[in-house]
């Protein structure tokens, strides 16, 4: 299982005003309250801290969760300034955050998956647009890996909405997510 | 108007800043979800709720974030918390 989510970071900084009386309280726990107010960079810290938990999100979703809204239920600790675990339920995931000047991605598994990430810079900022571009991408890598005949495989969605690779065969046994906001896009797939 | 048919046009106004699907917006009804039809972003639903409370002087707890997931949900849970203030 694997969740990812990027954020562009100028977008955000448009579209969303963390520091709106309330916000903090409503997205995160006492102890990530701690971390951001701890941090030489609030702003960073709170949205590496949002893409962790929403692809903790994107995993408990794999693993058949119940859709339902509250950021606050992933509990995430940070191990190092790009390691941490976020707990919602039974599971316990390990994230990884990248840093970039205009993007942060993060990605989550379960146990000691290994995933492989790919992040790419979308050029139209619309959803219909990004979500297929990232789709095409998914399937044109995992063809020329596996040597597979591209017209062959598909990206579908199960009913819990997490998308999966599908060949002539059936579902194709590999994990995985996708992202896309702002000008950036990205997908990671299962790799062991 | 009746009283719900209000109330969308009143949570119509809230969450018309966060829509990114113009004709799901226009063609909205009680299953109307805020994430997969309206494509309002996850963060900028944290502004929803935030709204909502501010609007009607409610608090959402727990349980109720949970259900924020489309427009009957909302409607139940801002019904419910303003009954009970």
């Amino acid at each position: 299982m694997v969740g990812n989510d990027i954020i562009d970071l100028n977008e955000t900084r448009i579209s969303t005003n963390w520091e709106r009386p309330g916000f903090m309280k409503k997205v995160f726990t006492p102890t990530e309250q701690a971390i951001i107010h701890a941090s030489a960079d609030p702003f960073m810290a709170v949205w590496q801290l949002w893409s962790m938990k929403e692809s903790a999100y994107k995993v408990f979703m794999q693993a058949g969760g119940k859709r339902f809204y509250n950021p606050k239920k992933f509990a995430c600790q940070l191990v190092d300034s790009t390691n941490g675990e976020v707990r919602i339920g039974d599971l316990i995931l390990k994230t990884t955050t990248l840093f970039h000047a205009d993007y942060l991605f993060t990605s989550a598994v379960a146990n000691h998956s290994k995933a492989q990430s790919h992040i790419f810079q979308l050029k139209e900022n619309n959803q219909s647009f990004q979500s297929n571009f990232m789709h095409q991408q998914v399937i044109k890598d995992f063809t020329k890996r596996n040597t597979l005949q591209s017209d062959q495989l598909t990206i579908q969605k199960d009913t819990n909405g997490v998308p999966f690779l599908q060949d002539k065969n059936g579902r194709v046994n590999t994990s995985l997510s996708i992202t896309h906001h702002g000008n950036y896009g990205a997908y990671s797939l299962i790799v062991n | 108007m009746t009283d719900k048919q209000q109330m969308i046009e009143e949570l119509k106004t809230i969450i018309k800043p966060y829509i990114q699907n113009e004709e799901a917006f226009n063609n909205l009804h009680e299953d109307t979800d805020f994430i997969n039809d309206l494509k309002i972003n996850s963060a900028n639903l944290v502004d929803v709720i935030l709204d909502i409370e501010d609007k009607y002087d409610i608090e959402m707890d727990n349980e109720s974030m949970d259900k924020m997931l489309n427009v009957k949900a909302a409607l139940e849970v801002i019904n419910e918390k303003v009954a009970k203030k």
